[in-house]
C-alpha cells in the first residue's frame, strides 16, 4: 500500500468502516510508516477532542421527567 | 393502536436515548428551550407512529431522523440546499501545523480548550454539523447515519469529510490567534 492509497482510507480506518481485510492492509503500513502512522494517531486523537468536547451535554433531570410523564 | 404495555415499553426504549436528541437538539437549535421544545415534540410524534418503528433496527437512528426532520421542517424553514458548506479546498490540520513547525502536532490539540471545538462544530452549516455529531459524537455507523439523515452513506462521507476539512481549518484558525501556534515562528508548541 502506497502513502496516498493509507491517506484516502485513513477517514474510514479511524470511522471503523473499512472491511477487516482493508484494515488490516492498512494496519499494516501504519507499522511500517511512522509519517502515516503519526498522521492516524492525530486524527484518532482530533475525534476523541470533538468527542469529550461536545458529549458533556445531557438532558435536565427535570426535562427527562417531565417527557416521561407525557408518554406514559 | 399498541396495548398500554407495549405502548410504555416503546417510551421507556425511547428515553434511553434521551441525551443523544438533547445533544444532537442543542447542537443544531443552539437553545435549550428550542432544544427541548423539538425533543418532546420528537418524542410525541414518535409515540404516534411506533407502528412504523421496525423492531430490530436501529431505534436511536430512527428518533434522530424524526427529531431532524422536524428541524428542517418547523424550525429552519430554510432549503437544506442554501445551508451547504462551501468547499474549503484540501486543508488537512495535520500537514499545516506540520508545515509551520508544530511538533509534535498532537501536543496543539491538547492545548484547545473543549469550548473552542464546540464553537467550531457550532459553526459548521447544520447539514454538515449533524453528520459529525452523529458519527464522532454519538458513534454511528455512516449505515446508522445514513438512516438518521435519510441520505446514502456516501453523502455521509462526502458531508464528513468536508465537515472534517472546515472543523479543522476553524481549530487551526483560533490556535494561530490564541498564540497555541505561531505562524512560521520555533518549532515547540507554545506551552501557553
Amino acid at each position: 500500500m502506497k502513502c496516498q492509497e493509507c491517506a484516502d482510507k485513513l477517514d474510514r480506518f479511524v470511522d471503523r468502516e473499512l472491511t477487516n481485510t482493508e484494515a488490516l492492509e492498512v494496519q499494516l503500513h501504519l507499522e511500517g510508516c511512522p509519517d502515516c502512522m503519526e498522521h492516524y494517531e492525530f486524527q484518532e486523537h482530533l475525534k476523541r477532542l470533538v468527542k469529550h468536547s461536545c458529549d458533556c451535554d445531557v438532558a435536565p433531570v427535570a426535562f427527562r421527567e417531565k417527557l416521561r410523564q407525557i408518554l406514559s | 393502536m399498541a396495548e398500554p404495555a407495549a405502548e410504555t415499553a416503546f417510551a421507556d426504549e425511547a428515553l434511553t436515548h434521551l441525551d443523544t436528541l438533547y445533544r444532537g437538539a442543542l447542537r443544531l437549535t443552539h437553545d435549550p428551550d428550542a432544544a427541548q421544545d423539538l425533543v418532546q415534540e420528537a418524542y410525541l410524534r414518535a409515540l404516534r407512529y411506533q407502528h412504523s418503528y421496525q423492531q430490530g433496527t436501529n431505534m436511536k437512528a430512527w428518533l434522530f431522523a424524526i427529531m431532524r426532520n422536524l428541524f428542517w421542517d418547523r424550525f429552519k424553514g430554510a432549503r437544506k440546499e442554501d445551508v451547504s458548506l462551501d468547499d474549503v479546498g484540501d486543508f488537512v490540520l495535520f500537514e499545516k501545523l506540520r508545515d509551520e513547525g508544530a511538533r509534535p502536532e498532537s501536543d496543539v490539540l491538547d492545548k484547545i480548550a473543549a469550548s473552542e471545538v464546540v464553537a467550531a462544530v457550532d459553526k459548521l452549516p447544520p447539514l454538515h454539523r449533524e453528520v459529525v455529531l452523529l458519527v464522532d459524537v454519538e458513534g454511528f455507523s455512516y449505515k446508522d447515519a445514513a438512516q438518521a439523515l435519510g441520505v446514502p452513506i456516501g453523502t455521509v462521507m462526502s458531508r464528513l469529510h468536508r465537515a472534517r476539512q472546515q472543523l479543522q481549518k476553524s481549530l487551526f484558525e483560533y490556535a494561530v490567534e490564541s498564540g497555541i501556534v505561531r505562524p512560521g515562528g520555533p518549532t515547540q508548541v507554545s506551552q501557553a
